[in-house]
């Protein structure tokens, strides 16, 4: 293999790919970042750099190179970043492998990597193949397009619902169900559920059956970071086991894709969220976004790990929330926020303020609204048509 | 009485009453022997079995007699550990050359009158038995002058052979001698225990008569060595640090209860060890209730309690605690050796001492220092405060007797060095494998953690926290994610990151829970957990709830066999712990009959231990690395609150190393 390439879009494909390298593993293999140049018949060149713990597995394609011999090599992820990255005056690099080791070289320098052999990289699935039902790839559960502006909005107002701690209950992955020309996104992480919808792109397959998934929270992660033009296309395929997200190209994978994100399935049941979003709420209470947000922060400054809540007052006939918040051994917070809009009888309530403010800060809209019905019963955030929030609340003492 | 009666050996009056056992498989049938009344020498006999056990049970009635005479000063002669010779001298009031004999007699006493008179004996004797008895047993004389006579008077006796009263040479004061104890009982000469062991416990009941009486002088002397001298006039402090060892003092707090309790009519004064001297077991324990040893199990319960939570399951303080009440307020005649007591009112004893012994431990900094550790290893047998709780005096008979057992716990005998050299190895193989347990486990996750944390430091330069600015006083050092180093006036602390941080929380959560009275706040789940149950604690939880919900916890039946956990404490969510593992916790707890009765009445130590596995289950573990804020966060706490030099179940969180720790294990000094 022999290649001279763009050094800072290998460097920003190399960080990309990086990610999905684990930092320790007992296989060295798998900290390496493998890099296949190829050739097609027709002329150009790409090089294909892919990395993964085997979890995720992420692939991106570089065109700004010139391939003057295709071939394949695994190089230490942690070594071939520094030295791209420490090569920085050079509009170029050549990178050539001989042997067990690949020879990096600038104007000036040169690196010589000791490599391991590309056999020991793991086979990361194709989404071509997966879309094209070839015997050797899994099944096909659902396959669709979406714009990845909106799947980087449906990540942003569900990722921060996710559990922090790995706990073994909870559940650490976002659900992913797509029905009919619709996605959606959940999560929980015990206490709050957040749920956002969003519109498939042209050119999905009709499916009748709706079809759901648990995506790992990391790897949604990822996914929402490979985002870098909205209007760019992404294809997604569901099978059993595995996502597969092709960024650009086509649906059918025939036109091949900028970046792809593999990732395993988290197995296991997501909680019935149908269920736990409440149906019946009484109280319905405007806001406008940035004065409540900026109430309840004020309003977080008084409290403890022991005791979070905030304690809210919905008054009607005030069009007043009053929010009170107590720290033992500190003090206490006092503050009182407009009401747009309220419908229902007074009602008070604990929660926990960075709950709140965490949805606000996701929603673009400048109309919120919360729903209540009874201080032990769930609170209800939503704004605009696509986004619920169901958040539990404290109980005061 | 003593004169004319047959001389019996205690052996033949058994071996009579086991000839009645071996008649009845010979005879065919059981043939009844004569009923007779003993002689009075065999009933002294018999009754001597019960306050004369061996020399120290003499040299304790004795000095209580001496005691009760109002002496300055008692001196007390031992020959070969008392067997062969006790010798008892005061300086009180005397005995009258014509109640001599009386003194001998049984049920003679000049302390108490009346049976009323017993319901507030303000004496230490009050049965008048101990002279008789020991008179049956021994070759015993009593030479005694009182102010206004001339000169001595002697009687001498030898088992129930009553001598006359002589005149003899003598000071004012009365003088006891027993020799060849047991002399005419072979069978209980032969259980006394070697020279050394015999001797220790009289030590024992010398140090405790001295402990017990502080204002007046004691002397002892053994084959006719000094080995005690505290001279008269002492005040509860000097004397006991005099006994205990003045090495202890600054192992040593004071606590009293003067005026807490002077209009109820008790004081009490003592000394209690830090919990770095606490012991494997209560014989440490010192406590005296007008003047009396007694070990008495309210008084030891309240120590235990007040320590609850600085030192060990196991562990035992040690203290010496002297309690000054109404002799109308303590019943004495209920043991036959006098050593307990019955309180009339024994929850005020036992709050009295709780909270005196409480209020001395809050005051102090209970960090232990390793200096102690380390010189436990080695320098086990040059300080004695580690081998025996005190007495210097014992130590002298160690030369002679190097070989042989001793079992007085006041002897830092090579066994007991061993022993606690021993415990010190254990001390040690306890912590590691305990850490090594929490340690190891989490540690693996922290790394796969770690692991599974995108490699952002790819992404951008990384910053580490090396490159903070820094601040010198407070700086801390994080060690193997586990420990804390920092350092402070006196040297170096070392913290068990998990041990003050679960003292911490405890403390917080204690504050809300029981002072507060406010209850834990709780957070109410999306979905309840639900756990199994049995029938048994189904049912039990509906009398749990009010309790429950104080500490945050909502569980509800579901079904015959189901729970559901609806919510829980705030800061049990907030740090990931498993609502069905607490759940399940606290329903065993309620399942077990002694947990069920200690819930039902939801009493200050049922929810301590709640909120202590509260505490556990939510403190940063061994493994969880912390920021620069979160160490100094927890640092600052460890100041800020009580009890901070012990984790909730008693062990040590911070380990002190001073700069004179450090220059003595470099070899500066
Ligand atoms: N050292 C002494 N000085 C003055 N009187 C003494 C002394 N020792 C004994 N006595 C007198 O002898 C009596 C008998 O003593 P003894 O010890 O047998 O009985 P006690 O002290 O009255 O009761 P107890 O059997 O409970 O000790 C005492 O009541 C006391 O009057
Ligand atoms: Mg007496």
């Amino acid at each position: 293999m022999k290649v001279i390439c763009d050094r800072a879009a290998l460097l920003s494909a190399i960080n990309a790919v990086a990610r999905a390298v684990p930092s320790r593993s007992p296989r060295p293999q798998l900290q390496c970042i493998k890099i296949a140049a190829v050739k097609p018949a027709k002329g150009g060149g790409e090089l294909v750099v892919s990395g993964t713990d085997l979890e995720v597995a992420i692939r991106l394609s570089i065109s700004q190179v010139e391939v003057n011999q295709p071939g394949e090599v695994l190089i230490p992820s942690d070594k071939l970043r520094q030295i791209v990255s420490a090569e920085s005056n050079e509009p170029t690099l050549t990178l050539e492998v001989a042997g067990d080791h690949v020879t990096i070289r600038g104007a000036d320098a040169t690196f010589k990597l000791n490599t391991y052999p590309v056999a020991d990289f793991p086979p990361l699935a194709s989404y071509a193949e997966t879309v094209a039902q070839t015997s050797a790839a899994p099944r096909t559960r659902t396959n669709f397009g979406i714009g990845a502006g909106v799947l980087r909005t449906l990540a942003d107002r569900t990722l921060f619902a996710t559990a922090k701690e790995q706990s073994r209950y909870a559940i650490n992955g976002v659900l992913m169900k797509r029905d009919g020309k619709k996605l959606t996104m959940v999560a929980t992480d015990g206490k709050r559920l957040a749920l956002c919808n969003g519109g498939l792109g042209a050119g999905s397959s009709k499916d009748d059956k709706a079809v759901s998934a648990i995506i790992p929270t990391k790897a949604l992660q990822m996914l929402r970071d490979l985002v870098g033009d909205v209007e760019e296309p992404v294809h997604v395929v569901l099978t059993d086991s595995q996502l597969i997200c092709a960024f650009g190209g086509d649906i059918s994978g025939k036109e091949p894709a900028r970046a792809t994100l593999t990732s395993n399935l988290v197995e296991g049941t997501f909680p019935p969220y149908e269920d736990v979003i409440p149906k019946e709420q009484d109280r319905r209470v405007t806001f406008d976004r940035d004065v409540l947000r900026s109430a309840v922060s004020r309003a977080s400054l008084l409290t403890t790990e022991e005791s979070r809540a905030v304690r809210m007052k919905f008054s009607n006939t005030g069009k007043q929330l009053h929010l009170s918040s107590r720290a033992a051994e500190m003090g206490e917070a006092d503050i009182r926020c407009d009401i747009a809009k309220f419908e229902g009888d007074d009602i008070e309530i604990g929660f926990n303020p960075n709950y709140i403010v965490d949805a606000l800060k996701v929603i673009p809209e400048t109309e919120v609204i919360i729903e209540l019905k009874a201080a032990n019963k769930p609170g209800l955030v939503k704004a605009g048509a696509d986004f619920v929030y169901v958040v539990m609340p404290l109980n005061l003492t | 009485m003593r004169d004319g009666a047959p001389q019996i050996d205690q052996e033949v009056a058994t071996g009579s009453r086991r000839a009645v056992e071996v008649a009845a498989p010979v005879g065919g049938g059981p043939k009844p022997a004569r009923i007779a009344v003993l002689s009075p020498l065999v009933a002294s006999q018999i009754a001597a079995g019960e306050v004369v056990e061996r020399p120290a049970s003499v040299v304790k009635e004795l000095i209580e007699n001496s005691v009760d005479a109002g002496a300055m000063r008692i001196e007390i002669e031992l020959e070969q550990g008392g067997i062969e010779l006790i010798r008892i001298m005061d300086d009180g009031c005397g005995i009258e050359p014509e109640d001599l004999a009386l003194a001998y007699a049984p049920h003679a006493t000049s302390k108490v009158k009346s049976a009323a008179e017993l319901e507030r004996i303000p004496t230490l004797g009050f049965r008048g038995e101990a002279v008789a008895s020991i008179a049956s047993v021994s070759r015993m004389s009593i030479r005694s002058r009182t102010p206004m006579q001339e000169s001595a008077f002697e009687l001498e006796s030898e088992g129930d052979v009553l001598g006359k009263a002589k005149p003899a040479a003598g000071s004012r004061g009365t003088t006891v001698t027993v020799r060849n104890l047991f002399f005419n009982t072979p069978a209980r000469r032969k259980f006394l225990r070697t020279i050394p062991t015999e001797y220790g416990r009289c030590v024992e009941a010398v140090e405790n008569a001295a402990m017990a009486h502080p204002a007046i002088g004691f002397t002892l002397k053994h084959d006719g060595r000094v080995t005690l001298d505290v001279p008269p006039g002492q005040g509860p402090r000097d004397r006991l640090l005099a006994v205990l060892g003045k090495e202890l003092e600054s192992e040593l707090l004071e606590c009293s209860a003067d005026e807490m309790d002077a209009g109820r009519g008790m004081t009490m004064f003592g000394l209690v060890g830090k919990p770095s001297i606490a012991r494997g077991s209560n014989k440490a324990q010192h406590i005296f209730v007008n003047g009396r040893p007694v070990r008495d199990r309210t008084i030891m319960h309240a120590i235990a309690e007040a320590f609850r939570g600085l030192i060990e399951p196991g562990r035992y303080p040690t203290a010496a605690i002297l309690i000054e009440m109404d002799p109308a307020m303590v019943d004495v005649n209920v043991h036959p050796q006098k050593a307990e007591v019955r309180f009339r009112d024994g929850s005020r004893v036992h709050q009295a001492v709780l909270h005196a012994v409480r209020a001395a431990l809050a005051k102090e900094d209970l960090t232990p220092r390793a200096e102690s550790m380390v010189e436990r290893l080695s320098g086990l047998a040059q300080r004695p405060m580690w081998g025996g709780w005190g007495a210097d005096a014992a130590r002298a008979i160690l030369p002679a007797h190097g070989q042989v057992q001793v079992a007085s716990s006041a002897m830092p005998s090579a066994e007991a060095v061993e022993q606690d050299r021993q415990k010190f190895a254990e001390y040690f193989a306890r912590q590691q494998p305990m850490q090594g347990r929490i340690g190891y486990a989490s540690l693996q996750q922290a790394m796969s953690a770690s692991e599974a944390q995108p490699a952002a430091s790819l992404m951008q330069p990384a910053e580490p926290e090396l490159l903070m600015p820094p601040t010198p006083a407070k700086q801390v050092l994080q060690v193997h994610k586990s420990f804390l180093v920092t350092q402070d006036e006196a040297g170096v602390l070392i913290v068990d990151q998990h041990a003050l941080h679960e003292r911490v929380m405890f403390e917080f959560l204690m504050q809300r829970v029981m002072k507060d009275g406010a209850g834990l706040e709780s957070q109410r789940l999306l979905v309840p957990v639900v756990v199994d149950a049995t029938e048994v604690q189904v049912e039990r939880l509906a009398t749990l709830t009010p309790l429950l919900n104080k500490l945050g916890m909502e569980l509800s039946a579901i079904g015959p066999r189901t729970v559901a956990v609806q919510a829980m404490a705030t800061f049990l969510i907030e740090k990931g712990v498993d609502a069905g593992e607490v759940a399940r916790e606290l329903l065993e707890k309620a399942e077990s009959e002694q947990g069920w009765q200690s819930l039902k009445m939801a009493s200050e130590e049922v929810v301590r231990d709640i909120v202590n596995m509260m505490a556990c289950k939510a403190a940063v573990k061994a493994g969880d690395a912390m920021t620069q804020t979160e160490l100094a966060d927890l640092l600052a706490l460890r100041e800020a609150v009580d009890r901070s030099s012990n984790c909730p179940h008693g062990r040590p969180t911070t380990i002190r190393l001073t700069i004179q720790d450090l220059e003595k294990l470099f070899g500066r000094t």
